[in-house]
């Protein structure tokens, strides 16, 4: 081979490289929340998803193709969701989304269902569960609603007075997601013998809960349970502390996680809550890769709930993304009938199992309840529920 | 040889176009616009649309209040009326958009002129304090009347309809929304050559003159809020048949902001600023979050540097904007014309 043949193959080899890494490329979009009023805890969730996708292409890739994740911020702006998600699918033609709050995930369920778009977003609203409604809306954990239920199982358990049944009293936003798991939550008080005494609505953002939490307090709730973000919880914690309340609270998993007792310090002792993912650090089996990963790439970094949230979510969409690409349909439906094959997929403890089914996108009901106990998040118990079919989109 | 701007004549005074070779751009604009859906994508089309949505709302709220000086913070309260009753109307009742755009705008300027009452009494910021309950009351019925609205969950809008033709893509909905923009833009030009648009000028100016010289001064700034109401709740129509799912998280109290933003960037007065001043403020996040992105692409360390860098970039521009051009984007742009009309003896 003359030295001008070489240089040619060379050449050839150069310029025809990145188009074969092209070709073996599937282009994922990501609308994150890094600016907006949820973005304290889109911000570690973002990184968590961004960092799980290198952490698969520098291990094996989706059956050796590179995802390429294209994301960007919507600043928690449904208008520029919705432009954000016509440049993903318009511009850079993704074939998934991986999306974040309840904003963007309403807005765009009927369009992503048109367009047959899977969209994994963290809103665990139990509605988007019911694929008769919404097929192709995804999210990784229990809803809203099981959370509720879980934590009213256990407030059933933990009440020792049987002359009477424990009061309950539910704090939430005026908004959707506030709203979510209420009438769940009603029925479910009803089902098992809690007396609901109280409901209480909380603004936007909350400033003084105090006149919420007297009204509380006069019609004797034992237990409450807040369906708020971990700012506007710990002013009800502060407040009800101030206050002297002797009321056992209760939260999801957005007003709950390390940053609660950062903020609220001693007045989050005792809160009982739902956490989807387990904390930084612990020490279950798929935690191992993560904090390798941490360790690796950025080890001055502070990581919460929130960031192994992101990495469960990749967990589970890129083995629906091999699946589909083992039988050779990644295309939004192929996707979506490959993440229906998923039975109990285990992702090492950083969520729970995952099931879903083409009748059922609920992917688990399994919800883990922790407690704060002396600064320190400990685990209680885990509850499973019954997957009844009535509970389907409720 | 031209060297100023004389005019001769009232009809000069008045025109809508100085001279013919504007006339004749604005024109070629409007067509060289018609042929875009054939070469954009939808993400742009989308955006575009978008620029015409708002610029028809800043037209709006500066009839209000560039022209007639009530300032008014319920804009994004009218946006969500207008959205609504189009929900409403073309939801259950299946009308077309011909019958829903104007009604909506009607009961939008209803509810406009409700709100407008207190003007008789109060000025200012006073009057900036009514229009912000007026916020408060509209996103309270949104979230509560949930038998129209959907309540705080949220309510689909079937893609705009006439008879067969149903506009369900940016592209055709472009061709509704942007001869809209432009009609709605011409028909303010001209108010303002009418003895009602002269009114809302006078009551701006001065109102106890506008009185004396015979202008029934509460009678018209109701008038102008339903005016200004009508092209605001317009607006909302279209951004209902746009997002086609809205709930009230669609319309915060910082789009009333950035909307007071628009006009303000644009030209308080000017009914081209509005619409320079609905494209700026509609086009800097778009254009800011493709540069932020590309840069992120490149250093994917800095990403979470880049994203609140965009915020802040935006509020610096606007400051910039208010220092070195508080006259808005119209008045730059008679400064530049003016300087190419008289080029090179501009003095």
């Amino acid at each position: 081979m003359s030295r001008m043949q070489r240089l040619q193959l060379t050449l050839a080899a150069v310029l025809l490289a990145p188009a074969l890494a092209l070709a073996q490329e599937i282009k994922v979009g990501g609308i994150f929340d890094l600016t907006g009023i949820t973005a304290d805890v889109g911000k570690p969730y973002a990184q968590g998803v961004r960092d799980a996708v290198q952490w698969v292409n520098e291990n094996g890739g989706v059956n050796g193709k590179k995802i390429r994740l294209v994301d960007s911020d919507y600043g928690y702006k449904i208008p520029e969701a919705n432009a954000t998600y016509k440049r993903l699918t318009g511009t850079e033609k993704v074939i998934l989304i991986n999306g974040w709050g309840t904003g963007d995930t309403e807005a765009l369920k009927a369009v992503v269902a048109a367009d047959k778009v899977p969209y994994f977003s963290a809103s665990f609203s139990a509605h988007l569960t019911d694929p008769a409604k919404t097929p192709y809306n995804f999210f990784v954990g229990p809803s809203y609603s099981d959370v509720l239920r879980a934590w009213l199982f256990w407030v059933k358990e933990d009440w020792k007075d049987k002359s009477r049944n424990p009061r309950v009293a539910f704090f939430y936003g005026d908004n959707a997601y506030g709203k979510s798991p209420i009438e769940a939550g009603r029925r479910f008080c009803k089902e098992i013998g809690i007396d609901l005494v109280a409901e209480e609505v909380l603004p936007g953002i909350v400033q003084d809960a105090t006149s919420q939490l007297l009204d509380m307090k006069q019609k004797g709730a034992d237990y409450a349970f807040t369906q708020v973000t971990v700012t506007n919880f710990s002013v009800v914690l502060r407040d009800a502390k101030k206050l002297g309340l002797a009321t056992k609270w209760g939260s999801n998993t957005w007003g709950f996680g390390e940053n609660l007792i950062a903020v609220a310090r001693d007045a989050a002792d005792g809160v009982v809550a739902a956490m989807l993912n387990p904390p930084f650090g612990e020490g279950v089996p798929g935690m191992a890769k993560v904090v390798e990963f941490h360790k690796k790439n950025h080890p001055g970094d502070k990581h919460d709930t929130n960031y192994v949230r992101g990495w469960s979510y990749v967990m589970v969409w890129s083995e629906g993304l091999k699946r589909a690409d083992k039988a050779k349909a990644l295309t939004g439906e192929g996707i979506k009938a490959a993440l229906e094959t998923l039975k109990d997929f285990d992702v090492g403890g950083l969520a729970a199992p995952v099931t879903y089914t083409s009748a059922d996108h609920r992917p688990t009901t399994k919800v883990s309840l922790y407690q704060i106990q002396g600064g320190k998040i400990v685990k209680l118990s885990d509850q499973e529920q019954p997957r009844k079919q009535e509970w389907l989109g409720l | 040889m031209r060297c100023g701007d004389f005019r001769t004549t009232y009809a000069a005074d008045a025109a809508i176009f100085e001279t013919p070779i504007s006339r004749w751009a604005t024109v070629g604009f409007l067509v060289a616009l018609a042929a875009v859906p054939a070469v954009a994508s939808t993400y742009w089309l989308d955006v575009l649309n978008r620029v015409a949505i708002a610029s028809i709302a800043a037209v709006g709220l500066n009839i209000l209040t560039g022209f007639t000086g009530q300032i008014s913070l319920g804009n994004a309260a009218f946006l969500a009326v207008g959205a609504y009753a189009t929900a409403a109307m073309a939801g259950s009742a299946g009308l077309p958009f011909v019958a829903t755009i104007p009604l909506a705008g009607a009961l939008t300027a209803l509810v406009g002129m409700v709100f407008g009452v207190p003007s008789l009494r109060l000025k200012g910021l006073y009057l900036a304090m009514a229009t912000l309950a007026a916020h408060f009351i509209v996103e309270f019925v949104a979230n509560h009347w949930d038998s129209v609205t959907g309540g705080v969950n949220w309510i689909s809008v079937p893609a705009a309809r006439l008879g067969p033709l149903a506009l369900d893509t940016d592209a055709k909905l472009f061709y509704l929304v942007v001869p809209l923009a432009a009609f709605l833009a011409l028909f303010a030009k001209n108010l303002f050559r009418t003895r009602v648009g002269k009114a809302f000028v006078a009551i701006r100016d001065q109102d106890i003159s506008a009185e004396v010289i015979g202008v029934r001064v509460f009678r018209y700034k109701l008038l102008s809020f339903g005016v200004s109401s009508f092209y605001v709740g317009v607006a909302g129509a279209l951004v209902a048949y746009q997002a086609r799912i809205i709930s009230p998280e669609n319309f915060p109290i910082t789009l009333a902001i950035d909307q007071l933003g628009m006009i303000i960037i644009g030209g308080l007065g000017s009914v081209q600023g509005s619409i320079f001043g609905a494209a700026f403020i509609t086009l800097l996040p778009e254009v800011l979050r493709l540069a932020t992105g590309e840069l992120s692409a490149q250093f994917p360390g800095l990403t979470d540097l880049f994203a609140p860098l965009r915020t802040g970039l935006f509020g610096l521009v606007i400051v910039l904007f208010l220092v070195f051009e508080p006259d808005g984007l119209a008045a730059r742009w008679r400064l530049i014309k003016a300087y190419w009309k008289l080029y090179p003896f501009s003095y």
